[in-house]
């Protein structure tokens, strides 16, 4: 069986890299993108299996991004998990409201549990 | 044109200065804490002295007695109703502004320690071959620390909310008993090394509470890791949830080092540390109890403690049960 696509949207340089290395370590297929716009095209052109998005982007935010990803017929499927360090009431409800299947808070989870959280999604 | 567009935005300002839900809402306060509120309870108060002078000076029969007097009396009143208010305004819109730095800077400071956790958690977990005991205890200890400055942040980003009246709260049903159980699976290990042993006392069929969960567990988390920080090697921590009338109540029990009795009513102020604590552990910020009184009494519930220095402390809570 093909190893699933997953995108990171990340703009922090760190974090991409951590993330990516753990998934891969895990038998994911990764990309990156560190921006918005980048985001969007990228999600477009991989139609990856799983998109993780950050909400503060360059270019264009994590909402803007999801609601792209949400009304694109093509990609309007593609779970998004939004993971951030916002946390407050108003973020998650918008985030859940324009789509996001899961919305985690970065420095509350483990990499072994965004794994986890990676894996129920996809099952 | 000039002098309209002047006259025009004072107008506006008057407006807006009326205004107490907003400005209350803007400032963070309660509506009777606002500087408008507080100034229009001055204009009242002016115009309960005018009358009475009115009628002191009644008694005199030269007029100017009466216009002279009723002057003075709204000059000194006028001037004092603005220093106050300007006062008021000056304070909360500092204390606001202080609150908005801890919510930014906390929410900047999450990035590189999610950074520092997961990188260290990759080394430990994907590239641990290769690497001795002694490197991977460091990168342990790397890991601890940096949790440590999480939870600091956290705490900051609550206190912020509390003090801008935004921490909010969600109103669902959940099992205390769980929450206490997974919470204490987490700090055995940091109990075991010293010997201490924590044991829970529950009734198998206890209620549903209700309130938020996941600030429940903070709640809880803070009152237990107290209890552990602050009692002796080879102690006893005992937890006991049971039910009394419409609410479950949560008592931790410790034999440690408790609080000195000139101490006992600053025990939930922000930043505050007894003492005796401070020369025990080093190690902590007087913040886990205010924001846990916050959060309780925010959901409805009761938080209350007994302490003896050097015997140890009790401390308590309850939530209502939930009756749907």
């Amino acid at each position: 069986m093909a190893n699933k696509k997953i995108l990171i949207i990340e703009d922090e340089e760190t974090l991409q890299k951590a993330l990516t290395q753990y998934l891969e370590e895990e038998n994911f297929e990764v990309f990156g993108a560190m921006d918005g716009e980048k985001g969007v095209e990228m999600v477009k052109k991989e139609k990856p299996d799983l998109v993780l998005l950050d909400i503060i982007l360059p270019k264009k935010d994590g909402f803007k991004v999801l609601e792209e990803i949400k009304q694109n017929e093509n990609t309007k499927n593609i779970p998004v998990i939004l993971l951030t360090n916002l946390e407050s009431i108003e973020d998650i409800q918008k985030a859940f409201d324009k789509g996001a299947t899961t919305y985690l808070v970065k420095s509350e989870y483990k990499l072994e549990d965004i794994v986890k959280k990676i894996n129920e999604t996809l099952k | 044109m000039e002098f309209c567009k002047n006259k025009l935005k004072i107008k506006v300002e008057f407006i807006n200065d009326l205004d107490l839900g907003k400005q209350a809402k803007d400032l963070g306060i309660k509506i009777w804490q606002t500087p408008s509120f507080l100034f229009i309870v001055f204009g009242f108060t002016a115009m309960i002295i005018m009358t009475a002078t009115y009628f002191i000076s009644k008694n005199y029969e030269d007029p100017s007695v009466l216009v002279i007097s009723e002057c003075l009396v709204v000059v000194v009143v006028f001037i004092l109703e603005m220093l106050v208010t300007r006062f008021v305004e000056q304070i909360t819109k500092l204390n606001r502004m202080k609150s908005e730095f801890v919510s930014i800077a906390s929410h900047q400071l999450r990035t590189p320690l999610s950074a520092i956790k997961w990188e260290t958690e990759l080394m430990l977990k994907k590239f641990k071959k290769g690497l001795n005991k002694k490197q991977v205890k460091n990168i342990e200890n790397i890991y601890a620390i940096n949790q440590r400055m999480i939870h600091l942040v956290n705490d900051l980003l609550d206190v912020a909310r509390i003090d801008q009246n935004r921490l909010i709260l969600k109103k669902q049903k959940f099992n205390l008993v769980e929450i206490v159980k997974e919470v204490v699976a987490e700090t055995v290990p940091k109990a075991k090394p010293r010997n201490i042993e924590i044991s829970i006392y529950a009734k198998k069929k206890l209620p549903f509470v209700l309130g938020d969960a996941e600030k429940i567990r903070l709640v809880v988390d803070n009152l237990l890791d107290n209890a552990v920080k602050y009692t002796n090697s080879g102690g006893r921590i005992k937890i006991g949830i049971f039910k009394s009338n419409d609410s479950l109540i949560f008592e931790i029990t410790d034999n440690g080092v408790g609080i000195p009795q000139e101490q006992v009513g600053r025990v939930f102020e922000k930043f505050f540390r007894s003492d005796n604590a401070s020369r025990y552990q080093t190690d902590g910020t007087g913040l886990g109890l205010y924001i846990a009184k916050n959060i309780i009494e925010q959901l409805d519930g009761k938080i209350w403690f007994q302490s003896i220095e050097n015997a140890g402390s009790v401390f308590s809570f309850s939530l209502p049960i939930n009756k749907q």
